[in-house]
């Protein structure tokens, strides 16, 4: 099984499948999609912060790759086509829900969000180890506005001109979006671990394995 | 942020207010020397600097979720409704829980059996159709039985296929309980459905459909156990 992990190996069967799924193979479909379901799923969930819209979302964005497979023609990589498919269906999705991405009114950068700090005795580094599970539930308990730019590029690895594009607004934006969120998400990881008896707060270390 | 969070906003600090400026370029990779300088002298900024920086180093390994099963489930239903699958896989052999999951290996001479055992089920089921279309199965009813009963013509097969069992059974414990579990899902459930399609074979003879899963059912466990028994031989 380990044979075919290696990158060439994977991109090359990728494309057998493509192809075997051009014609209409419905285990090229299936391996497709098994290969990509927890990406695709897990950007979902994070997007919306919920497990049956992340399902349906999911189950779109599979359903319009698929409707749309044959006319893949191989310029561009495929998993950088599936994912702009999904990032355009959630947004989609987001928008009718009327929930505003990015405040496009607000100049560039014109006013920084002072961070939140305190200059007291208790502000040691409460987040010396942040355990994966802990960020993850604060990503999806962050605002809208902000979740989407942060999702965008500190998770999924998109540059800001990307994002710019994907959502719509200028880069600037996009930068002072992702700093904001990242505040936020620092102050909500805060704020839990103040809550959190001392013993809990010293929470085992990241385990990248994990 | 309004006056009333002054308490936890203090931008009374000249040297602190030049850094958090600094701050989210810095962190994008921008020149900002005197970010790191100040994060070396002031203990309140430098928790600041390393919380952003682990927030953004985790981020980028957070674990992925895995989807609820019956997601691959709808999304093929629609698939098929709407003819975009326009070659399905044959549905004995969704009876397998995984097909990828088993080591590919060369099925070994026992297959060579089995394809031929396939074409003697196959040919007389096709004849057999024809036959009973025509004069109502009265011509064949001999053939029926003979070819039907209990499970199949070919004695060869099935002692080929009893001895592949055997030599199984005395080495699965010896897998891995992973991989010995998955083996025994499948043999079940192909077991399962050797014994439902030999009963429809048995209740209609002329039902070529129930003879060729019935078959193909055979030829997989066939495929099945020479994959284990070559896993368990390495
Ligand atoms: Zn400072």
């Amino acid at each position: 099984m380990s044979a075919d992990r290696t990158p060439a190996n994977k991109a090359v069967s990728e494309t057998q499948l493509i192809a075997r799924a051009q014609q209409g193979d419905e285990a090229a479909f299936e391996a497709l999609f098994n290969t990509h379901k927890r990406r695709v799923y897990s950007l979902c969930l994070r997007m919306t912060g919920d497990t049956a819209e992340a399902e349906d979302l999911a189950q779109e964005a599979f359903l319009q790759l698929f409707r749309k497979i044959s006319t893949f023609r191989g310029e561009s990589a495929f998993t950088t086509w599936l994912h702009r498919l999904v990032v355009n269906v959630v947004l989609m999705h987001l928008r009718k829900k009327g929930l505003q991405q990015v405040s496009l009114d607000e100049p560039d950068g014109s006013r920084e969000e002072p961070v939140k700090r305190d200059y007291g005795e208790d502000d040691h580094r409460l987040l010396g180890s942040v355990a994966r599970i802990r960020l993850a539930r604060a990503i999806e308990s962050l605002p809208h506005g902000y979740r989407s730019v942060f999702i965008l590029h500190d998770v999924e690895g998109y540059e800001h001109n990307e994002i710019a594009q994907i959502m719509n607004c200028s880069i600037g934006n996009s930068k002072s979006q992702l700093h904001k969120a990242r505040l936020k998400l620092r102050e909500l990881l805060r704020e839990e671990a103040k809550n959190l008896a001392p013993e809990e707060s010293e929470l085992s270390g990241l385990d990248p394995e994990r | 942020m309004s006056d009333q969070d002054n308490e936890t906003t203090v931008p009374e600090r000249a040297a602190c207010r030049e850094f958090e400026r600094g701050l989210a370029s810095y962190l994008e990779g921008g020149a900002e020397p005197s970010v790191l300088a100040h994060a070396k002298q002031c203990p309140y900024c430098a928790v600041i600097l390393a919380d952003l920086e682990q927030i953004r180093f985790v981020s980028h390994h957070l674990p992925q979720e895995e989807p609820p099963a019956r997601l691959w489930a709808n999304i093929r239903a629609h698939l098929e409704a709407e003819g975009i699958i326009r070659e399905p896989v044959p549905a004995w052999r969704r009876w397998l829980p995984r097909p990828a999951f088993f080591p590919s290996s060369a099925p070994l001479g026992a297959l060579a059996a089995l394809a031929l055992f396939a074409a003697t089920l196959l040919v007389p089921g096709r004849s057999m159709e024809n036959r009973s279309r025509l004069n109502a199965g009265t011509a064949g009813g001999g053939m029926v039985a003979a070819s039907v009963a209990p499970i199949g013509p070919d004695e060869n097969l099935t002692r080929t296929l009893s001895e592949m069992e055997e030599a199984y059974r005395s080495r699965e414990s010896s897998l891995e309980p992973t991989i010995k579990a998955a083996y025994q899902r499948s043999l079940a459930s192909l077991d399962a459905c050797i014994h439902e399609c030999s009963r429809h074979c048995e209740m209609e003879p002329g039902n070529t459909l129930a003879r060729q899963y019935l078959v193909r059912a055979y030829q997989t466990k066939a495929e099945v156990l020479a994959s284990a028994l070559e896993y368990g031989g390495r």
